[in-house]
Formats: C-alpha cells, structure tokens, sequence
C-alpha cells in the first residue's frame, strides 16, 4: 500500500509540475477586428449588491467599445464563497469575493485563475500590469492573495482583522496597554473583558507574538511549530501558561466562536478582542465611550509581549473555469482598483487595501479601521489548511475550560503536541 | 426464520425460472424468434404487430447508438476512472482560456454507474422480448387470438393495470435512489477528497482503504477509528433514549390529556400542538441561545447561586454551566430538549391509538379490581406496544439520522475539548450523520463519508429487520382480538 502511496504521490507531483509548466500564456497582440459578445457572472456580498451594481455600470462605461459585455451579478457572502464554489467549480461564478483564508482551499481545487498569466490582458486593457497591481496594494495582502510564490486574486479590503475594542469611561488608556493591567481595571469596574479562545485564529496571536509560525506546504499541508521553541526563544509551554493565566482571571470572559455580537450587547463587557464588522455593536454597547486601539501586551516568562493578531484580507478572485477568463480578470481588476476601494469605504466603510486609498484623511478618521490599521503592524498572513481549524479550537477550549493547568506543564506539552499532529496530518 | 429462508427460495427460483425460459425459447423457438435474437421485432413483426415492433426496434436502435456513440468515451475509463489532468493555456487574441481534452472522475463514474443500469435493463428487457416472441409462436401454433397493439393498450389499462401504475415510481426510485446510491457505494472505495476533486484533479480506486481507515486499521487517518467508535457509541445511546424517553412521554402526556379529570383537553393539546408548528429552525435556535454560555439560563443560574454550589461540589469549574458546551452536560440537555421537540408527535399518535382500546377490556379489568397502575401497565402499554411497534422501529431508525435536533443544537457551537476526535474533524455531540455532514461539507472527504454513510445503511436495516422479525414473529395478534 505504502508504495502505491507513493507512487501516486510522484504521479500527482508530476501532474502538478505539468500544469505549473502549463500556467504560461501565449503571447501576442489583441485583436481588434469585431467585439466580442462576452457574458459574465460576478457574486458579492448581499449588502454591497447596489454598489457593485454601479461598478458594473462604470466598468462597462470604460470598455464597453473593445466587447459586448452582459454581467450579471449574484448574491454569495465573502465567508462563505469557498462552500458553495467548491461544490460545482463549473457552475459557480465568473468573479467572486472570498475571504483570505479560503484561498489554499481554492487553490488546491483548481478553482482560481493564475493571475499572473493575465498579465498580458490587463497590461493591453487595463494599461497596468499583475507588478502594478501588487505595488498598489499593502504587501500583506498580495501575500494573502499568493500562494506557492503565485499571484491568485485581487486584493479588495484589509479589513478581516481583529483589534481592541473599550469602553473608555470605565478603563483608562494606560489600562489597555497590558492584558494585566487591562484585567485588573476591568476587575474594578465590575466588568469583563470578552475574547474568543476557542478558535484557532484568534488564540494564534498569542503565539504569533511570541515568535511562533505557521505556514502551508505546496501539497496543501499545514506547517505549525506552537510546540516547539519559536524564532524569539519562547517554548509554546510557556505561552500557553501566560494564556491559562489570563483565562483564569475572574475578569476574563472567554466568548465563543460567533457569540462575540452579542456578548458585546450584553452590556457585561467593558473590552473585546473583535473586528471592524462588530465596530456597530460596540459603538451602541460603549457609548460616548467607544473606543479601539491595537491589542494589549501580555506577560510572557515576566516580560511584556506584544500579542499579535491574523491579518485578514478579502480577495477577488477569477474561476479556473471561466468561459472569459481575460475579460472576468479584468473585471476583477476593476471592483478593486483604487477608485472603487475608496468607494468601497465611503459607501460601506470597508477598510481598503489599496495603500492610495488607505491613506486618505477619512480612513484615518474612522476608530475601528485605524485601530485595525495599528495593530496591523503586529499582523501575520495566517496561510493554513482546512486541518488547522478543529485541533486549534479545541486548544483554546481546553484552556478556557479549566482542563489545561499552569503548573502542569507535562499536560500542556501533550496538548500542544496532539494539536500540532492534528493540523499538520495530511490533507485527504 | 423460516419466512426469510422459502423467501428466499422463491426468489432464487423465479430467477431460475426466468432463465430457464429464455433457454427454451432460444432452443424451441422458429426462426422468428430466433431472428429476433439480433432483431428484437422479428418475432412481432412476424405476427403482425407492427406497432410493437417499430417500438421495440427503436429501443434498440437507441440503446445501440448510446451504448457505441455516446457510453464508451467513459465506461472505458471506468477502470482508471481517468488519466488526464486538466490543462490551460491563456490566449490573449480571444482573451479565453484553451482546456486541454481533460478527464472528469465524477462524470466518468455517473455516466458509467448509469451505462450498468441501461444495460442491465436492456439485458432484462432482451431476455424477457425472446421469451414474449416465443409465448406468440406457441399461440400461433395453438390458433389462440393475438392481441392487436389496442388490444395491448386496453391489457394495460385493465388486467394489467399494476405494470401501468408502477412503471414512473419504479422509473423514479431507479433514477433518484439506485442510481445515486450505487454512487455512493462506489466512491468509498476511491480516493475523492479534497485533494482529488474533479474537474481539476482526478480520483482513481483505492479497494478497502477507506474502510480499513475508518475501522482504526492506522493509515493516513490515525484517529478515525478512535472517533468512529465513540460516534457509533453515543449515536446509539442516542437513538435509544431519543425514542424512549418522546414514546414514554407521549404516552403519559396523552393520557393525561385524556383524563376524564382535565378540563379543557383540547386547548391543553393544542398548546403542545403549536411546539410542532413552530419550525425547528427556529425554536431549537432559541433554545441553544438560551442554554448559551452566556444566555439566559446561565444568567438566571448564576443569580441564584445554582451555578456556585454546582461549582463547590465539583460538579463544573467554570464560571457557567456548560448547558451545551461540554461532553455530558450537552448529551443529557440534547436528549431533555428532544423530549419537549419530539412528545407532541407521540401524544398525537397516542391519543389516536388510546382511543381505541376495546372500552370492555378496560371496564372488566376495572370490575375485577385492577387500578388504573394495574391497568396501564398490563392492558394499555401492551396494546400500545403492540400497534405502535413498527412506528417504534422506524422511529429508532430515524432518530439514528436524526440530523435536525443535534444540528441546530450543537454546529458551529459545541467545540470538544477531546484533540483526538478533533484532529478527525469530529465532536463528542456528532451523529453519524452530522459528522458526515461536516466531513462532506467543510473538509469535501467524500470518501470517508460514503464509508461512513455505507456503515450507518448497514446498521439501519439490519436493526430494522431484526427488530421486525421479532414483531412479526407468531400470532401475537390474537392476543386482542
């Protein structure tokens, strides 16, 4: 059995090899003789559908005279893109949203175009290369949006990030500057301080502070070393005791995966870790009080470390299978390009990736999104395989729930190991 | 077990007899029926039923053209089940991608799984066309009448009505159930999984790996049999107590209803009713909101002090009561809220039946003094048990697939604490079926989920035809009557 394992792995290798050989494009001039009848489909989020509705508009306003365009436009959430792509590649959508995270599940299943080949279409239309594109955008997120050291979507938004949200009546700004501090302010004030441990992309800031890494192999693999000793010379025992510590405090108040909406207008909270899509919730929980800054320090062997955090990015993608695929590139290109990044804020105050429109006095002027924008200073690219999710979340659950202690750090070591066994267990 | 064994005999002798008829005609028939060996109208035209003839013939000429023009590009393929990787190469005149004549697994799979059925009924169909032709020679012989085609079409509506009426829902059950469930079958012994998923990547035959796998047999999938096993464990448990505690329930409940003491029964039955026509969707949302960590219950729990003293016996130590966010806490809460989902159902049923128990055995038992403890337990549980028996066993059955009720209450909710049923993307709370949901839906292993659902199919029915064998079993009816 085991060397027909291997044979098909040198099999799939070598297939792979050949469509990587494969992912070139043939040069030449477009024609120009007669247009084109091309049809599209694009899907976005439910809520963006009026304004995508006018970036259609506008993009067929711009190229209208090279084809006869008819795009139409379907209704498919960011966080759930993947699902339902994956479900029949063929059938799905020509451009699509995703969330950052779901791109080396795409990518595995062939459902997203190389942009890199489209380098030739977009230099001819669009008059900027896939260089351009990627000089436009934060580095950050073009590393979100490549994988193997390959181009594979447009960034849209840098928003998909989590920070600190408080409430800056009952805790002072030297308060939040430390999870010590921040917990013992909230202990005072009778409230809570609200994080979700049970999820492997919130509890990874504490390792990713620490020095500690986790990557993807080209066969769809995780890497993760949160059980070994990290770049910074701290052991993954050893940040797991300063999140046990902090978990264990009366003040802390560990949220599940999803629930952080409404613990947060539970009015029990006085400080969360979340993101900008709860900047809403928190603004009508805190008041005249709401306010957001990057994440705190934790203690780490009596030193203060900075907790660090996943950068999430939404991404434009073009389907393998596209029927068009240069002109749904270039579509693609357009929803994200610096003007439509700037309307994407204006109209959804969606954080853009587009450094141009990033730095606009507005952006700056929007709490969460700059908060957001501090703390990204501290953000990793958290590319990761599906295997990652389930061991990690039962991590954190094990320590919110009491079942990993502090002073028993043979038990945190056995822990860490069989989460590492699980995330990096092959892909089947 | 001795209905099962001349079943069994009758059914391998009409098969016998099926072949043995087809052998005969081939032998004894004239060289009509034997033309119609290659020429399936032969013998019909013959005996001038041109009409049946044509339409034989087109049959033919239609199961030919596919099985030579359209099946071969993928049943050839069905050993390998494909060998060329899809390719693409931009060109930027048409601005389209150029594919590559690349192999679709899945496709190869259906179309050949379809091919089989095609061909097995046209097997059938040929065998039971030369038996058919060689029944007309015969009457010919004989100078019996040969029905005109209207003829046929009047048989069809009179003394062989049956062949009518069940023609589109056996055309339906071979279409919508044996088609997709050979499928099934078929994709536990291949490898398509995530990292083999069509039309990108093809998946080929891996023989009993899967099974091997999911039956602890180490692999790729260490802890697949470690959750398998307390899967299987719990989803019985389950199924158990789901169906015993909603029977026993509906039954007290009805009978309570019905008490000649209540007052106002129907107002009472309707306030459970309404428990049914709220969807579950939505109730038994709410129901996990309440149980929450931090819902209302937890808060109420916390105020007066239960979740304390629950704390100082050790019973949690958290900080709230993990109604349905630890092992045992959310398996005892899944089952209590099933009970409040499933009894109405119960009490309906139960009303019905309770309605009709024969009033004279229940007044005699009265005059001979038995109270109503003695009543209930020697005449009512047993009729109940004895008309609602198979709705039992089928119950059983459904609530081992019972997806709704541990759904809603426990996905994206309930995270274990066990890492080793994490590391198979499995929890304490899973089913089988919700486990192979997860599985197919959020890690596309649909490998292992055929597997698993083959598993879940053979437990099923052997439960149920156990389960009905006993039922069934001696002439307990006449013990009401």
């Amino acid at each position: 059995m085991r060397k027909f394992k291997k044979i098909a792995a040198v099999a799939v290798a070598a297939a792979m090899t050949l469509s990587l050989a494969a992912c070139g494009s043939k040069t030449g001039t477009p024609s120009t003789t007669e247009k084109q009848d091309v049809t599209l489909t694009m899907w976005g989020a439910e809520e963006d559908q009026k304004m995508l509705q006018g970036m259609i508009d506008s993009f067929i306003a711009k190229y209208g005279d090279k084809a006869n365009f008819n795009i139409q436009l379907g209704v498919e959430s960011e966080s759930t893109a993947k699902d339902v792509v994956l479900t029949d590649i063929e059938a799905a959508a020509d451009v699509y949203a995703f969330a950052s995270d779901q791109l080396p599940d795409l990518v595995n299943a062939g459902a997203l175009l190389c942009i890199d080949d489209m380098d030739g279409a977009l230099k001819s239309y669009a008059g900027k290369g896939v260089a351009d594109v990627k000089a436009a955008n934060a580095s950050g997120s073009v590393d979100a949006a490549s994988y193997n050291n390959k181009f594979y979507a447009f960034p849209m938004s840098a928003d998909n990030g989590y920070f600190l949200y408080y409430d800056s009546k009952l805790v002072s700004a030297e308060d939040i500057k430390t999870w010590d501090s921040l917990l013992a302010a909230a202990g005072k004030a009778g409230k809570k301080v609200g994080m979700t441990f049970a999820s492997g992309w919130y509890n990874a800031s504490f390792f990713y502070g620490a020095g500690f890494t986790t990557g993807l192999n080209a066969d769809g693999t995780t890497t993760i070393d949160f059980n070994g000793k990290s770049a910074d010379g701290y052991t993954g025992v050893q940040v797991t005791k300063s999140m046990i510590n902090i978990a264990a405090n009366p003040a802390f108040m560990a949220i599940a995966d999803g629930d952080i909406s409404n613990q947060i207008a539970g009015g029990k909270l006085c400080a969360v870790v979340s993101g900008t899509w709860d900047a809403t919730a928190a603004q009508a929980a805190f008041g005249d009080g709401y306010a957001a800054t990057k994440l705190p320090t934790y203690t780490l062997e009596g030193k203060q470390v900075q907790q660090g955090s996943v950068a999430g990015f939404k991404l434009v993608g073009v389907n393998a299978y596209s029927k068009n695929a240069g002109w749904a590139a270039l579509l693609a290109e357009w929803i994200t390009n610096e003007e439509n990044q700037k309307i994407r804020f204006t109209e959804r105050e969606i954080g853009p990736s587009n450094i141009a429109a990033a730095s606009s006095d507005a952006v700056a002027a929007n709490i969460a999104i700059s908060a957001l924008a501090e703390q990204s200073a501290y953000g990793v690219v958290q590319l990761v395989g599906g295997k990652f999710w389930d061991p990690t979340a039962t991590f954190g659950k094990s320590i919110t729930d009491g079942k990993l202690k502090a002073d028993d750090e043979a038990g945190i070591q056995k822990a860490l190991d069989e989460m590492v066994t699980g995330v990096t267990s092959p892909v089947e | 077990m001795g209905k099962v064994k001349a079943g069994f005999h009758a059914f391998f002798k009409s098969i016998g007899g099926f072949f043995k008829d087809f052998g005969e005609a081939v032998v004894k028939g004239d060289l009509f029926v034997k033309l119609s060996l290659l020429w399936v109208g032969a013998g019909y035209a013959r005996r001038k039923q041109f009409i049946k003839a044509i339409l034989v013939t087109i049959i033919q000429v239609a199961v030919i053209a596919y099985t030579f023009g359209f099946a071969p590009e993928y049943v050839s393929k069905f050993a390998t089940l494909g060998t060329v990787q899809q390719e693409s190469v931009f060109n930027l005149q048409t601005m389209k991608n150029e594919f590559n004549d690349y192999d679709h697994s899945f496709l190869i799979l259906l179309i050949s799984v379809i091919s089989f059925v095609i061909w097995f009924a046209w097997l059938l169909f040929y065998i039971r066309n030369t038996t058919a032709v060689y029944e007309l020679q015969k009457r010919a012989k004989e100078g019996l009448h040969i029905n005109t085609f209207i003829e046929d079409c009047k048989e069809l509506l009179n003394q062989k009505f049956h062949i009518t009426l069940l023609f589109l829902p056996v055309l339906g059950v071979i279409i919508f159930t044996i088609i997709p469930l050979l499928i099934l079958i078929l994709v536990a012994f291949t490898n398509y999984d995530q990292q083999h998923m069509p039309p990108s990547s093809l998946f080929t035959w891996t023989g009993l790996t899967n099974f091997i796998n999911l039956f602890g047999g180490g692999g790729i999938t260490v802890t697949f049999g470690y959750a398998f096993v307390r899967i299987l464990a719990w989803t019985l448990v389950w199924a158990f107590f789901s169906t015993a505690t909603t029977y026993i329930g509906g039954i007290l409940l009805s009978l309570l209803i019905n008490n000649k003491k209540t007052k106002a029964p129907k107002i009472w039955r309707l306030l459970f009713v309404i428990t049914i026509a709220v969807p579950q969707f939505v109730s038994l949302l709410l129901v996990r909101n309440f149980f929450a960590d931090g819902g209302i219950v937890n808060t109420f729990c916390a105020n007066i002090g239960l979740t304390g003293w629950l704390r100082d016996i050790g019973l949690i130590s958290t900080s709230y009561i993990p109604f349905l966010t630890a092992p045992i806490w959310a398996h005892i809460m899944i089952i209590f809220i099933n009970i409040w989902v499933g009894v109405p159902y119960q009490m309906l049923i139960a009303t019905g039946v309770l309605m009709n128990i024969p009033a004279e055995q229940l007044e005699s038992a009265r005059i001979d003094g038995a109270n109503p403890r003695q009543i209930f337990w020697h005449i009512t549980m047993p009729y109940m048990l004895f008309v609602t028996g198979p709705s039992l066993v089928t119950d059983f059955v459904k609530n081992i697939n019972n997806f709704n009720v541990i759904y809603l209450l426990t996905a994206n909710f309930f995270v274990t604490a066990n890492q080793a049923m994490a590391n198979s993307q499995a929890k304490e709370t899973d089913l089988l079926v919700t486990w192979l949901f997860t599985l197919t839906q959020d890690y596309y292993n649909y490998k292992m989920a055929s597997a698993i659902g083959i598993v879940v199919f053979v437990i099923c029915s052997l439960f149920t035809l156990v389960a009905f064998n006993q039922m069934i079993k001696g002439d307990r009816e006449e013990m009401f009557q």
